[in-house]
Parts: C-alpha cells; sequence; structure tokens
C-alpha cells in the first residue's frame, strides 16, 4: 500500500518547506553571478548526463524532420559555390593588388538548442557546445534566419546563451542601407507581443518606412556587423519629440529555433553577405554612419542634400592626398578613406574600396 | 516490507522512464512551448504520494535544476516548484480526489501556475506575461495533462496511486 500523507502538515514538512521556500527566495535575490555559478556547478556535473541525452534527442530530431529543407539548402549551396573558385582566384588576385592579407577562414561552432519547458526558454538558450568546441563568453550567436543573441557562460560541455528576448540584452544596429544608427532590445512590456524588439535611439527627425531591414552594426566589439536582427514593423513610441522608438519583427527566434551557430573570434569583423536566410538584404555599404547622412530621406531635407555634392569634392580637394600605404590592414572600418581621398584625383580612379565583407562570399 | 519496497522500486522505474521521456522523447515531439511536461508528471506523482514537506524538497530540487538549464532567473523555477509541491501534497491530503480527471486538471493547472510563479519571479509583465500565460502555459497544460493520465491509465499500479475512475 503506498504512503499517503494522512496529516496534511506535519512540524517538521511545514520546516522543509519553509527552508526550501528560503533557499529559492534566497537564490532568487542573490547576486546574479552566485546564481550563475550554482547553475553552472549543476549543469557541470549531475545534469551533465541529462544534458547530453537531450542533445542526442535534439540531433535525432534534427536529422530526421529537416531532412528536407537542408537537402534543399545544399543543392542551393551546390549551387552558389560553382562560382566561388572564380571569386575566390579574383579575390587572391585583388588582395594582392592591393596588399592585403589573408583572411582568416570562418570560425563557427554549430550546436544544438537544448529547449526547456519553462516558460523563459526564449530568454536564455542551452546550448549543446561548450569550452571544448570552442566557445568563448561573448561569442554572438546567430542562426541561418539572423542573430539570437550572445554566449554568456560557458561549460566544458554546453553554454548559456542570452537571447534578444532577455531584458538585459543590447545590440547596436544600422538600417541594412547603413543610414540610421541605434540600438536594438527587447521590447518593453507595455502591451507588446512577446516575439518583438525595439530599434531605440534614434532621433526624432528620422523616419525609417516599414519593412525595412535592421542589421547589427558592428560597434561595440560583441556582434559583428552585418547579422540580421529584423525588419521595422511600426512606430512603438515616440519620447516628447526627442526619439522615435520603432518595432521590430525579428529575423530568428530564439524559442523554436532547433540549432544555433556560434561565432568564433575569427570571423567578428564581418559577416559575408547573403550568409543568412534567403539573401533578401541588400548588400551593406560600409561607411561610417555620419551625421548628416542620417536623414531620413533627401526629400525632407533638400537643402542638406543638395549641399552635400557640392561641399565634398571641395573639402577633399583642399586635403593633401596622404602616400599610399604599402600594407593596409584588413579593418572594415578604413574602407571608407580611400574612396572620399580619390574623389578630387583626376586620375582615373581606382579599384573601388573593398566592400564591408570579405569579397571571399558570394556577391552580385 | 517487501512490498511496499517493491512499489516504491516500481515508482523509482516509472520515475527514470518519465525522466528518459522528459529529456529523450519530449525534443523529439513537436514545439518545445508546449510539448508536455514529464517532468512535471513524475513531480506531481512524487508530491501526491508523499507528504508536503517532502514535495517541496522534491520541488525545490526539481526547480533548480530546471533553473540550472534554464539560467533566466535563478531561483525562479526553484520557488514555483516548491510551492507547488507543498500544495499538491497538501491539497491531496485534505480534499484531492482519487479520480483521473481531477489528476489531468491537477497537473493542467500545476503547470500554468508554475508558469505563472517563473514569470512574475523573473520580472515578466505586460504582453508577454499574458502571451506566456493565457497562450503558452494553457496548451503546455493541456498536453501535459493528456500526457499524464495516459502515462498513469498505463502504469497506475506502479505509480501507486488509488484512482476511482
Amino acid at each position: 500500500m503506498p504512503r499517503v500523507a494522512d496529516r496534511p502538515g506535519t512540524r517538521r514538512d511545514t520546516w522543509l518547506a519553509v527552508a526550501c521556500l528560503g533557499c529559492s527566495v534566497a537564490l532568487l535575490f542573490a547576486p546574479a553571478r552566485w546564481g550563475l555559478t550554482v547553475a553552472a556547478l549543476l549543469r557541470g556535473s549531475v545534469l551533465r548526463p541529462v544534458a547530453l541525452l537531450q542533445e542526442n534527442a535534439a540531433q535525432g530530431r534534427t536529422s530526421r524532420s529537416r531532412l528536407r529543407a537542408i537537402v534543399a539548402e545544399r543543392d542551393s549551396a551546390a549551387i552558389a559555390a560553382q562560382f566561388l573558385p572564380a571569386l575566390r582566384d579574383e579575390n587572391r588576385r585583388l588582395r594582392q593588388l592591393l596588399a592585403l592579407r589573408e583572411r582568416v577562414g570562418p570560425g563557427v561552432v554549430p550546436a544544438e538548442v537544448l529547449h526547456q519547458p519553462l516558460p523563459t526558454d526564449g530568454r536564455t538558450l542551452l546550448l549543446s557546445a561548450g569550452r571544448a568546441a570552442g566557445v568563448t563568453p561573448l561569442a554572438p550567436v546567430v542562426s541561418p534566419d539572423g542573430l539570437l543573441g550572445v554566449v554568456t557562460e560557458v561549460d566544458e560541455a554546453t553554454s548559456v546563451a542570452m537571447t534578444w528576448g532577455h531584458p538585459d540584452f543590447r545590440a547596436s544596429a544600422v538600417t541594412a542601407d547603413g543610414r540610421m544608427l541605434g540600438v536594438v532590445a527587447a521590447a518593453a512590456s507595455s502591451g507588446s507581443p512577446a516575439a518583438e524588439l525595439e530599434f531605440r535611439a534614434l532621433s526624432y527627425r528620422d523616419t525609417i518606412p516599414e519593412g525595412t531591414p535592421v542589421i547589427t552594426a558592428g560597434l561595440g566589439g560583441v556582434y559583428p556587423r552585418g547579422v540580421p536582427i529584423g525588419v521595422i514593423a511600426g512606430i512603438a513610441r515616440e519620447q516628447e519629440g526627442w526619439e522615435r522608438v520603432y518595432r521590430l519583427r525579428p529575423a530568428a527566434l530564439p524559442g523554436i529555433v532547433p540549432h544555433a551557430l556560434v561565432l568564433a573570434a575569427m570571423v567578428r569583423d564581418t559577416v559575408p553577405a547573403g550568409a543568412f536566410g534567403t539573401g533578401a538584404l541588400p548588400p551593406v555599404p560600409f561607411a561610417e554612419p555620419e551625421p548628416a547622412r542620417r536623414i531620413a530621406s533627401p526629400a525632407a531635407r533638400p537643402d542638406s542634400a543638395r549641399r552635400r555634392p557640392r561641399t565634398q569634392p571641395d573639402t577633399a580637394a583642399a586635403r593633401p592626398r596622404p602616400p599610399a600605404a604599402p600594407a593596409r590592414p584588413d579593418t572594415t572600418r578604413r574602407a571608407p578613406a580611400p574612396a572620399r581621398d580619390t574623389a578630387a584625383d583626376p586620375a582615373p580612379p581606382p579599384p573601388s574600396p573593398p566592400p564591408p565583407t570579405d569579397s571571399a562570399g558570394p556577391r552580385p | 516490507m517487501i512490498a511496499q519496497r517493491a512499489t516504491r522500486l516500481q515508482f523509482a522505474v516509472v520515475t527514470l522512464v518519465l525522466l528518459l521521456a522528459h529529456f529523450y522523447l519530449r525534443p523529439r515531439l513537436w514545439d518545445s512551448r508546449v510539448a508536455p511536461d514529464f517532468l512535471m508528471v513524475a513531480f506531481a506523482a512524487l508530491a501526491l504520494r508523499g507528504s508536503p514537506g517532502l514535495g517541496a524538497f522534491a520541488g525545490f530540487l526539481i526547480g533548480l535544476a530546471s533553473d540550472a538549464l534554464t539560467p533566466a532567473r535563478m531561483g525562479a523555477a526553484a520557488l514555483a516548484y516548491t510551492v507547488i509541491g507543498y500544495l499538491a501534497a497538501w491539497a491531496r491530503a485534505v480534499f484531492f480526489a482519487d479520480n483521473l480527471l481531477v489528476y489531468g486538471a491537477f497537473l493542467a493547472v500545476a503547470v500554468i501556475a508554475r508558469d505563472a510563479i517563473v514569470l512574475l519571479a523573473s520580472g515578466t509583465t505586460g504582453g508577454a506575461f499574458a502571451s506566456a500565460l493565457l497562450v503558452q502555459a494553457p496548451l503546455q497544460g493541456l498536453t501535459t495533462a493528456v500526457a499524464g493520465v495516459a502515462v498513469l491509465v498505463m502504469l497506475r499500479g506502479w505509480f501507486g496511486i488509488r484512482l476511482d475512475a
């Protein structure tokens, strides 16, 4: 006969429940670092077999249910790869002409996402790759559709990523045309649906049409430039004529994504265009966002739009042209410099500046 | 004594099977946000079978494990499972009917209550809270209830829970 509690609460039961409640509350209000340490200890010890088991299951599910999609993607990639040798050869020759270093190969760690039943699962993701696979803290986590988040905790075999759904998530972002620079964060709780982002810190005078893609700006040193974050879905709110906040429909949904890619440090500089989704995003110009270029449309500010072409050649002509450096480091931030200097040069223009993303990737 | 030991062994086997189902079968099912929570089924069986103190302690341990696997806010799941475990054992001793439907309803309510406590403890409010609590939690509660009742019907002798219907 099974033992069923006949008395609803003995003194020992009450004390045990109070102790458990006290520990839970203490854990809840303890510094986050302590809680994460406890969690890392548990994941690395008693929960490690569980994580391995779930990883196997997730791999099994992925290999079965997504086989058709993977085959289609592989076919598309195979067609795209037919042009790769010619592009590589051209890229190598251009790099030699410009005296650029060879680009370091991509470092991407694939990982299964081990979803949990708790409702906060979309805020943090448990990934099946850890320190042993080369995952490091602050490594960006992406999916084929776009940005997911950043790695915050790394264990030996697993890691934890903070997704864009977390209240602490921030990423510098820019519209795909490079005009508007802002900060992306999880949507404020006031009536917004769960799976939504906000594009903040945009000046009131700027307007962004709906459907504009927003990508990571590459500022801050965490996320590489060019990772899709989402598309503009409308205006969320305006703050006293000073700031306008846009709603952003995310490109990747952390709550349902089956697997993710952790970008290693080697590829954090840029992401090849067309590496995400179906290549719907246009190539990103790699100019530094200037204050004058953040105006929404030339029609809105006709005087500024007219003035710019007149002043630029003058400014460029007044400036002496620096001697060409023998070896130019492969940094994307310096890409616009030669373009500006050559504006006043009457000689035939040199080859166009290197694109923001490495030209090894397929570009139209 | 031997029968009691055998029942405990059977219950341990069932719990192990449910744990395997949670971590190996559940990821293979559909969307993880609405897939049945086998861990909750095992936890409910344990809480309904034991004393309130045992239910609270088991809830604390299971919640701690859940927090470690989803560290959005450490301690939120531990608090939720502790409260549910204590209340489940207490309610069972006071007024629970031994009925399949009641057991299924308890599972659904437990999932929703856990989600509500976790969301509140982790600071989720507004639209995100409503969406998670009014859409995902009921769906997950429903699938968990169905799975729990099915498991209980198949293994009711091993669970050690008396059921009338």
